[in-house]
């Protein structure tokens, strides 16, 4: 890259407060409901209150306006506010910008937040008939379900870098072991890789297990600056540094109508984000990737320079990679569009989590890979 | 949740064209494949736009094209889907790479047009297998789709 570091002459945020509400296929209470809950336990765990918070970020696709929570929650004014779009792709995006916040003096205690009641709604593709837009090139032929999109992507890896089925039937088993360790996870059940391989196929060549869970949950971030978090009583997660990126001719999932079929909008990310933070790969010492879809792992893996193109197999079956989606992540703990990624990614920095890895200093979570997305990396140390 | 007129229980989803998307539809209701390529730069581009995304030169002009290409990529669609397509799973819809280079989405189809309901085993379908153009008619809505080639 021939841009220079990313000047920190700013001031750093810092994660001071996390907050999850029970995972469940029925949460039983509105978005509204759950998301205000979260949000008021997270500041509790920071020892802050409603009255300290001074911005908010959200999902476009999170149902409950930044400006409805604010009015639920009673917050007096909102001086940084502002939503980001595609899916999954939005958790690292939003909480960056909530950091730009603060890095800027916009404002000091800033609140992300996603809540999720699909029960109550169905699935979100059952009922969308009118195709407007990309859709009416995709959704006539049936291709209608997130599932669709990535099994083009995947058959495309598979047979370029020659993946097999173990590949990533060893993600879902790693995964699964993760959330075996986490209370908190909804798939407590072990799984061998014949309980993976037999599984039905969902898209081909994407089976059950490689597929993300349908989940409820509701779950909360606090930011503020790292000045008012050294006066907190909690281990601040200061945030190191993050990136964003779109790549050319993007798609929503189906980027294939782009220049080079299987290469993703976070192959645009990551050179952005290791300039951004002065990093490199070999500085995480743990990772959550975005993981609607097992895939997503190795092509991550790679994506992020932790290995060479089509090299991720390899790496990881040689044991080189750092342990990832350490929580279960989105096939095993809980899938809420990659939030409880990013809480998981605060944990191991503080070392709480239920899969801890020693001596943690650098924390990377990356948001959806196949949508504009983003990276962030929570670290031990401040700048 | 669902639009008047449409139901989810028994309807296929349908294409909305706007004036950037209507000539492409027009074309099939012919049984011509019309992609957009740029007036100035000769580029071919995909998805219907209104410029042109390299030369930025205004109005591509649509183009009719063979439709011939290859495999680029392709899944079996498997329950759970909408119920308007479960008595066709499983069945194949594949990217197309045309000759022109851009990739286009269609249902792997036999000869006369009609959805295959297949894993695509018998007919060969893997990445790099040529297919032709065909026209499958669902339920009124003409869809560009593809059979492998002779």
């Amino acid at each position: 890259m021939s841009r220079p570091p990313r000047a920190q002459k700013h001031r750093q945020a810092a994660l001071v407060g996390i907050y999850a509400l029970p995972f469940s296929k029925k949460i039983g209470m509105t978005e509204r409901h759950g998301g205000a809950l979260a949000i008021l336990g997270a500041l509790d765990d920071a020892g802050l209150r409603v009255a300290d918070v001074d911005g908010m970020y959200r999902y476009v696709w999170e149902g409950t306006t930044e400006m409805e929570m604010a009015r639920i929650l009673g917050v007096e004014n909102l001086r940084m506010f502002g939503e980001v779009d595609y899916g999954g792709g939005a958790g690292c995006p939003a909480v960056g910008h909530a950091a730009l916040a603060i890095e800027n003096g916009l404002a000091d205690v800033v609140l992300v937040w996603r809540s999720r009641n699909r029960s109550s709604g169905g699935r979100p593709w059952a009922s969308q008939l009118q195709a407007t837009g990309q859709d009416q090139f995709e959704r006539p032929y049936g291709l209608v379900r997130p599932v669709d999109g990535m099994a083009l992507h995947t058959r495309y890896w598979m047979h370029k870098y020659g993946w097999a089925p173990e590949v990533l039937g060893r993600v879902a088993m790693t995964q699964r072991e993760h959330a075996r360790r986490n209370p908190a996870a909804m798939m407590q059940k072990p799984m061998s890789m014949d309980d993976y391989l037999s599984a039905r196929m969902i898209a081909d060549p994407l089976r059950l297990f490689d597929c993300c869970l349908e989940t409820d949950g509701a779950l909360a971030l606090v930011l503020t600056s790292a000045e008012r978090a050294a006066d907190l009583d909690v281990t601040p997660t200061y945030v190191t540094g993050f990136a964003l990126g779109s790549g050319p001719q993007v798609y929503g999932m189906t980027f294939y109508h782009g220049k080079e079929l299987g290469v993703t909008p976070a192959r645009y990310v990551a050179p952005e984000l290791w300039r951004n933070t002065g990093l490199r790969p070999q500085d995480m010492d743990v990772v959550q990737f975005y993981d609607a879809f097992s895939p997503q792992i190795p092509i991550s893996f790679e994506e992020y320079g932790f290995c060479g193109e089509g090299e991720a197999p390899a790496y990881m079956a040689e044991g080189k990679n750092p342990p990832y989606n350490t929580s279960g992540g989105g096939l095993s703990e809980a899938y809420v569009h990659g939030f409880n990624l990013l809480l998981e990614g605060v944990r191991q920095v503080r070392g709480t989590s239920t899969s801890q890895v020693e001596n943690v200093r650098h924390s990377l979570v990356t948001s959806g890979n196949v949508v504009p997305t983003g990276a962030i990396v929570f670290s031990k140390v401040p700048w | 949740m669902s639009e008047p007129g449409l139901d989810p229980s028994t309807a296929f989803p349908v294409p909305v064209p706007d004036p950037d998307t209507q000539s492409y539809w027009d074309g099939c209701n012919r049984g011509e494949l019309l992609v957009q390529r740029c007036g100035s730069c000769d580029t071919w581009l995909w998805q219907p736009r209104p410029i042109c995304s390299k030369c930025q030169t205004p109005e591509p002009v649509w183009t009719r094209v063979s439709g011939e290409g290859f495999v680029a990529s392709w899944t079996v669609l498997r329950p759970p889907s909408l119920p308007a397509f479960a008595a066709k799973l499983p069945y194949v819809v594949l990217l197309v790479e045309l000759d022109e280079g851009v990739r286009l989405l269609g249902y792997l189809v036999d000869d006369a047009g009609r959805l295959l309901t297949t894993d695509g085993k018998a007919e060969g379908i893997r990445i790099g297998v040529r297919v032709a153009l065909r026209f499958h008619d669902q339920a009124g809505t003409i869809l560009p789709s593809w059979t492998v080639s002779s």
